[in-house]
């Protein structure tokens, strides 16, 4: 078996490539025939066209030939090494002798240069995210309405965690945002820059009250909180649909696709990631636990469609869901329904709108004596009017995945950490080697200094 | 005078030889019809064409499959489905004096291995046998010795009745189908065993299957390339550089470090789903040119990217695979990177606006029961193209055009 | 026979016969450089065979288009793409900076891969978040700039499941189904397990790029990853790992001057603790001794390589085969990154600023109590 230096693809293309150069020059007969009897009328010896034509063949022989030799310069210098061409073990012409297909064993191509080439990943996915783009343009909504996201927060350990997780989300919105945040304790810097990160349109709005240590009080500021934006939305009559993301709550995009077809107050179902570790009960099993379903807050529908009650998470742990009658008798609103689940057109909020129903309630008539709102439900005469959204709440569209530190943990101011060099004392639980010997900071300064020293002299 | 005469020579010579892409690029540029290829899929075949079913014992059909239901499911499964469609057509015909076609219901490649592959070693004697049999039973065969008859041949090389390339090139099509038409999945330029005026269909692939599978089209799409399948045949092809004429090994050896390349051999249950969310989806050629990755492709609306040099594609004359495919020469495979990464952006937009239209995919399939446009009304929108027959179709009495004798000494013996 | 058909009569003739040979040998170099320069040009073979293939057989034209497509395609694209390969010097060094110069943004140079591998792990509480944690992950690596290639790992059983959340988010990933041949008794195990499963992947197919694990339970500030990018051969971060319910909040990483990594630290920002270990320059530079000033170990959430070292171990000056780079690689991954630390690059530049937050949720053995859905500490 011989490795002939040639791939075996390359001689039948040169093979083909002769045949054109032989069918070129029958081409190239017509014209120069054409020519020599338009200028024929002085001279037409057969000689001369002869040596014409002679001349003219030789030109293109070595034309062709030059353009076979740069081929197969190209070839050594940059195929021959990687390039390994499997010879033709049997032979081919019985096989092509009625066709042209080539039986039989090929090379296989490997090139010889590296790839990926970065500049066309880089084409690659601009052509994907034209691609996107274009997905969007046909499927999406026409004339998309605005978001105006309602996020209440406070500084906190978690904080940079979930407002970091809950930004990037809404950076992923692919209609116009704004997001609404109101910070309980009045506006910090930290949250500020945060924010101003972002690069999302950004309403950051105090809040006077400090978020209180006890979890009932806190869920009640939260309200008020959110309350207190959509005065903000009812006051410089902000349109769009009200979408109230709690920072420490996961969204999806689907989302914000049904979110564009509120009418007026729709609900939608969010899953609820209560407390897993510690809330799951010890006398519940693996397998108990495994086929549980995910607990969800959401509407229920009856079988054509409409809204037949509430799917609530039920405080006795995980004991499945339940749903209460919503009707003109007697709402049986459950407790707990988190604002997260409902989705509001920002119409409603203003004083007057057009077409605005008579089963909504004046946002001033609401929770001006300081009561609590419970939930948007709150700001309805008639609940039944709310519009199940998410395959009529089938689908889980965002999660609520509330886990906060102790209120009183402490963390370092913006995240940024000083030289660690304070106090030095052995930990309990170390994943140190046993041998290391704690240093003081002053001995650790002055081996940064060392450290310093020998990397500057190395430099 | 002889300077200008030969500057003239030498400029026609270098313009021949540099511009021929261009020049080929205008005509075939002209020659295909704008837009949605739609006005010719949609065409309803009944009222064109009428077909005869000849009447075959059921050894020749029914009883196979009854035997091995496999038959159903394999990407040869077109032939039973074909059958059973044109018992239903309209287009069915119970006068043999007013067909302008005739079917023979033989299903030659429903002979399974314990594994289920289709293994076509008897085929030629139950086609022949089939033959015998129409041929003695009604007068229209012998009228014409085939030429107004079609038969459905799905299998690798078609009617030459071989899995090895090389063996049923030996074969050549088997000589009673030599005037029939034929109805086949196999499609190659200038390939012994494609006749001229075959009727190329696509493999079957299973409809409803696909339907349970399809994501919506919103999906946004975040895979570059994709493709799934073997690069080598090892236990076929040890040495490598036969299978898939080394094309598949070359895309695995050049881009299994390119991010952009999701290509793999693992066959994942999300398979259907990831090529909706893929641009490029690779067809290369296998053992044989044509691959069911093609009707995947175009029915879940990923550009099929076809490497299989003279290719010839099914229902070519309907439906414009030059607009909503790329070509990759079996040589350029090294380049495939380059080469779809400077596709321009419009070319690729309007390829995807043409695989969303549902005539495209409906010709792709062979659903149960049939719908309009579907792979069944294309094939026989194909036979009514050929209408009518041309004169010399029809022998004259006592003329005789084949030999019932020519082939392999083991293909003459009985079935 | 030219010079056969020469007269004696006309001598001055053939004088010109000679020139007119000269000007003919003139004609024919002149053709050879200009053929010489035209293999040169971007033409693609296929062209070539689909214009002479047939020998002069009138071809049908459908047929040379569909042979031209692909070049057609090429040409019609980009012109300023050369379908020849590129100049060897350019394929010696993979990270040889060409200016794209198409690129919408300012960028001026190609960015490198990121590699970003997640893991899931089968808890019945993080099966049951591991849908919205992956979408929230998701969302942030669809702010990273390309290229980025996410590889999620996950048991064979549940993988249908988030692959259509997968699928939904935009994000160029690999689900690699997992199908371990023994069960996992910890949860560190399978994490274990999966990420040798990734690092697998990578190493089949030997991509090339910045590899990080990222748990999905973490949030990333979408800074962080245009750091990594940075990275040549391995990087080392601080990671701030907050407690659910108590009052624990611990930043560990490493001790760092001008990107150089000096030490490690650990600080408990509620008991005020803090540990740290800096490396002893002179035992450093004798490596024979530096064993005992290293870390043992590195929390995967904290450091991040270049995958090359799984697949091309010579290029960073080791062995070829080692016996558990197939089996370990990830422990392999975690060695390397302790031991060659004059290649390890803090991040970011002085290793202050967290960009990484992870939590933790306290284990049920240790909280008896039944807490309702205000489960926070009251």
């Amino acid at each position: 078996m011989m490795k002939s230096l040639l791939p075996q693809s390359q001689l039948r293309r040169s093979a083909a490539a002769s045949s054109a150069a032989r069918s070129s020059v029958g081409g190239a007969e017509g014209p120069a025939a054409a020519s020599d009897s338009s200028a024929g009328g002085t001279k037409p010896t057969s000689s001369s066209t002869f040596w014409f034509l002679l001349h003219a063949l030789c030109c293109l022989i070595s034309l062709f030939l030059g353009f076979r030799f740069s081929r197969l310069l190209f070839f050594l210098l940059f195929s021959s090494s990687a390039l390994y061409a499997a010879s033709n073990t049997n032979n081919p012409s019985s096989a092509s002798s009625a066709s042209h297909v080539v039986v039989g064993r090929h090379g296989i191509r490997i090139r010889p240069w590296p790839h990926p080439d970065p500049v066309e990943v880089m084409r690659a996915h601009r052509i994907m995210d034209r691609v996107q783009e274009e997905q969007r343009r046909w499927y999406g909504v026409r004339e998309p309405r605005h978001v105006l996201a309602v996020t209440p927060t406070y500084s906190r350990a978690f904080q940079a965690l979930h407002l970091t997780g809950l930004l990037h989300s809404l950076r992923n919105v692919p209609y116009p945002l704004t997001w609404l945040v109101v910070e309980a304790g009045g506006v910090t810097n930290a949250t500020a820059a945060l924010l101003a990160r972002s690069g999302l349109t950004v309403v950051h709005v105090p809040f006077p009250d400090r978020m209180p240590l006890d979890w009932a009080e806190r869920h009640a500021t939260e309200n008020r909180m959110r309350l207190h934006a959509l005065r903000v939305i009812r006051e410089r009559k902000m349109d769009g649909v009200v979408v109230f993301a709690d920072d420490s709550n996961v969204h999806s995009m689907e989302l914000f696709d049904e979110a564009q077809k509120v009418q007026w107050m729709a609900a939608v179902s969010v899953g609820i990631l209560a407390h897993t570790g510690a809330a799951e009960q010890p006398r519940l099993t693996e397998d108990d636990r495994k086929s549980m379903p995910l607990p969800v807050q959401g509407p229920a529908c009856n079988a054509s469609g409409q809204l037949a009650g509430w799917h609530t998470f039920n405080t006795l742990p995980f004991s499945g869901k339940t749903a209460a009658v919503v009707g003109e008798a007697a709402p049986v609103l459950p407790r707990g329904l988190e604002w997260a689940g409902f989705i509001i057109n920002s119409r409603m909020l203003w004083k007057e709108a057009e077409g605005k129903p008579e089963w909504v309630k004046d946002l001033d008539a609401v929770g001006e004596n300081g009561e609590e709102i419970e939930n948007p439900l709150t700001l309805l005469n008639d609940a039944s009017f709310v519009e199940p959204l998410g395959n009529c709440g089938k689908k889980i569209l965002l999660w609520w995945l509330r886990v906060e530190a102790r209120a009183d943990s402490k963390f370092p101011a913006g995240w940024v950490i000083e030289p660690p060099l304070e106090v030095v004392i052995p930990a309990k639980r170390t994943p140190w080697p046993e041998t290391t010997t704690e240093v003081s900071s002053e001995q650790l300064e002055g081996k940064q200094e060392q450290e310093d020293r020998r990397l500057s002299r190395t430099n | 005078m002889e300077k200008p005469r030969v500057a003239l020579a030498l400029a026609a010579a270098l313009a021949l030889l540099l511009s021929c892409s261009d020049v080929v690029v205008r005509a075939q540029d002209t020659e295909r019809i704008e837009g949605s290829a739609g006005d010719v899929l949609e065409d309803d075949p009944v009222g064109r064409l009428k077909v005869y079913i000849y009447e075959l014992p059921t050894k020749y059909n029914k009883k196979m499959v009854a035997k091995d239901s496999r038959c159903l499911s394999h990407m040869f499964a077109a032939e039973i489905f074909m059958h059973r469609f044109l018992l239903s057509s309209a287009t069915r015909t119970m006068n043999p004096e007013e067909a302008d076609w005739f079917y023979t219901p033989v299903y030659t490649t429903c002979d399974l291995t314990p594994w289920g592959h289709p293994l076509p070693f008897k085929s030629p004697r139950i086609m022949r046998s089939a033959v015998q049999f129409i041929s003695s039973h009604w007068p229209y065969w012998n009228r014409t010795e085939g030429a107004d008859h079609f038969f459905v041949v799905p299998h690798d090389f078609g009617a030459c009745f071989h899995y090895q390339e090389e063996k049923a090139i030996e074969r050549g099509i088997l000589p009673l189908l030599r005037r029939a038409t034929l109805v086949q999945t196999f499609g190659q330029k200038d390939h012994v065993c494609l006749k001229e005026g075959s009727i190329n269909i696509p493999p079957y692939a299973p409809p409803q299957k696909m339907k349970t599978h399809l994501v919506p089209p919103e999906t946004p799409r975040s895979i570059f390339v994709y493709f799934r399948g073997l690069f080598y045949d090892t236990a076929n092809d040890p040495e490598g550089g036969y299978y898939a004429r080394g094309a598949r090994a070359s895309v695995w050896e050049n881009f299994k470090n390119n991010p952009l390349f999701d290509i793999s051999t693992d066959h994942p249950p999300t398979y259907y789903e990831d090529m909706q969310r893929a641009i490029f989806c690779l067809c290369p050629l296998g053992w044989a040119p044509w691959s069911p990755r093609l009707v995947e492709a175009v029915v879940f609306g990923c550009i099929p990217v076809i490497i299989a040099d003279d290719i010839v594609l099914p229902f070519a004359d309907a439906i414009p695979w030059d607009e909503i495919g790329v070509f990759i020469a079996e040589d350029d495979v090294p380049k495939l990177d380059t080469i779809l990464t400077s596709i321009p952006m419009e070319v690729i937009l309007r390829k995807q606006r043409l695989l969303a239209n549902p005539s495209m995919k409906q010709a792709m399939l062979f659903p149960q029961p049939a719908q309009p446009g579907d792979a069944f009304h294309q094939i026989l929108n194909g036979l009514a193209r050929k209408l009518p027959h041309d004169k010399g179709v029809y022998l004259t009495p006592g003329q005789k055009a084949l030999n019932w004798t020519q082939g392999p000494k083991g293909d003459l013996k009985p079935w | 026979m030219g010079t056969g058909a020469a007269t004696p009569e006309r001598v001055p003739k053939q004088r010109r016969g000679g020139y007119l040979w000269k000007k003919a040998l003139l004609h024919f170099s002149l053709c050879f450089v200009m053929g010489f320069f035209t293999g040169f040009a971007p033409s693609s073979s296929s062209s070539w065979r689909s214009g002479g293939g047939g020998g002069g057989d009138p071809v049908p034209p459908h047929r040379v288009g569909d042979q031209l497509a692909a070049s057609r395609v090429a040409l019609n694209g980009n012109q300023r793409i050369n379908l020849a390969p590129p100049s060897p010097d350019g394929a010696g060094g993979g990270g040889a900076t060409v200016d794209v110069d198409d690129d919408g943004n300012d960028e001026t140079g190609p960015r490198r891969m990121l590699i970003v591998v997640t893991t899931t792990r089968s808890g019945a509480g993080e099966r049951r978040r591991r849908r919205p944690e992956l979408l929230r992950l998701a969302h942030t690596l669809r702010l990273v700039r390309p290229p980025v290639v996410w590889v999620v790992v996950e048991p064979a059983a549940d993988a249908p499941a988030t692959a259509e959340v997968l699928r939904g988010t935009g994000v160029m990933y690999r689900h690699l189904a997992f199908r371990p041949e023994e069960n996992f008794t910890t949860a560190a195990a399978e994490a274990h397990a999966q990420r040798n499963a990734a690092l697998a992947h990578v190493e089949k197919h030997r991509l090339s790029g910045v590899v990080h694990f990222a748990d999905a339970a973490g949030v990333y500030d979408a800074r962080f990853f245009d750091e990594i990018r940075q990275i040549e051969a391995f990087g080392t971060w601080p990671v701030a790992t907050m407690s659910a319910g108590e009052k624990k909040v611990v930043v560990e990483g490493p001790l760092c001057t001008a990107s150089k990594v000096v030490g490690w630290f650990s600080r408990n920002f509620n008991d005020g603790t803090t540990r740290s270990v800096t490396y002893n320059a002179e035992v450093d530079l004798n490596p024979a001794g530096a064993a005992g000033t290293r870390a043992h170990t590195i929390d995967v959430s904290g450091f991040a390589f270049n995958s090359s070292i799984l697949w091309d171990p010579e290029r960073w000056g080791r062995p070829t085969s080692l016996p558990d780079t197939s089996q370990d690689s990830i422990k392999f991954v975690q060695e390397v990154v302790l031991e060659d630390r004059t290649k390890l690059k803090g991040i970011p530049s002085d290793c202050s600023q967290i960009m990484v937050w992870q939590y933790t949720m306290p284990s049920p053995a240790s909280h008896k109590t039944s807490a309702p859905k205000t489960h926070h500490r009251r």
